[in-house]
């Protein structure tokens, strides 16, 4: 039995290099097949003179580096989208309750000025003191900027504090809870 | 430079705003007085919405002769906005920060072609 393994193991190894030694020369045959235009052809003179020609000068326009530009596409447009509309805020118009506004308001300016302030009477005061307090208001929430007095307006500072101590007296507040309100509400 | 169609001329009354995306910018285009403006959406400051804010009208001090304050009051004529993250104001007609003019928002023409309303990108 060994024997018979020995020669087969003979025959196999004397089989091996036959055929690596047929398969050893292709691969080098294909090697310098790849290899030899780069490192054994030299350019001709003439193609060297126009690659030097071509180096100083340029590509020139019809020269087929130039002709051979392919077309970049064009930009695509950018997209439009709406975010947000924002409407403009309501602006009060010019109506008829504002000319008598400002009607009532020369007449009583005119008795205040002619010391007759016994002319309007307390109810008639607290009727349009009351008017102008809410329709106030409601502009300030509607966002409507307007100082609520003229910056040339003849109202004074001692006015004021009158008008304000009432009213806050009115509605039972303290000047702390308007400063506590003005504060935690940023106004 | 591209003329791209935001809408149409009806749609934007005096005093209306859009934010609108054009492309990877946004633009708030305004109308104010008859006029159109459009600026980048993007605060100088930080990056915030820069146009969505406050349109509030300029604040004037009004001097005598001799210098001392009258008061302050609105101007009837100059809008501004203001960027509601931090408060940087800007001038509607030049997109200037108000408090320094250097700072100025990248502005956008905006032209109308009979009912249309096209931004210049």
């Amino acid at each position: 039995m060994s024997k018979v393994a020995t020669k087969k193991a003979t025959t196999k190894k004397a089989a091996a290099p036959k055929v690596a030694a047929k398969k050893t020369p292709v691969k080098k045959a294909a090697a310098s097949k790849t290899l030899a235009p780069a490192f054994a052809t030299e350019p001709s003179p003439s193609e060297k003179a126009a690659f030097v020609k071509a180096m100083w000068h340029g590509v020139q326009p019809k020269a087929e580096a130039g002709a051979k530009k392919t077309k970049t596409p064009k930009a695509a447009a950018p997209k439009v989208e709406v975010l947000r509309k924002i409407p403009a805020k309501k602006a009060p118009v010019n109506t008829a309750l504002s000319a008598q506004a400002l009607a009532l308001a020369k007449l009583i300016e005119k008795a205040f000025v002619a010391d007759e302030i016994d002319q309007l009477q307390p109810h008639a005061l607290q009727a349009l003191m009351e008017a102008l307090c809410r329709t106030y208001a409601a502009q300030v929430e509607a966002d409507i900027h307007e100082g609520v007095i003229s910056h040339n307006s003849l109202v004074s500072a001692t006015d004021v504090m009158v008008v304000c101590g009432a009213l806050l007296k009115a509605v039972d507040l303290q000047v702390f809870e308007l400063g506590m309100w003005q504060t935690w509400s940023g106004r | 430079m591209t003329e791209q169609f935001i809408g149409k001329l009806s749609e934007f009354k005096d005093g209306d705003r859009q934010i609108i995306r054009i492309g990877d910018d946004e633009v708030g285009v305004f109308r104010h007085g008859g006029e159109f403006y459009a600026y980048s959406n993007f605060c100088l400051h930080a990056g915030g919405p820069a146009c969505e804010g406050l349109m509030i009208a300029r604040v004037e001090e009004h001097l005598r002769p001799d210098k001392t304050s009258m008061g302050l009051s609105f101007s009837p004529t100059d809008m501004n906005f203001v960027c509601p993250w931090h408060g940087y104001e800007y001038d509607m007609k030049t997109g200037a920060c108000v408090a320094d003019k250097r700072l100025k928002l990248r502005r956008y023409d905006v032209k109308c072609k009979g009912d249309e309303v096209y931004v210049v990108v």
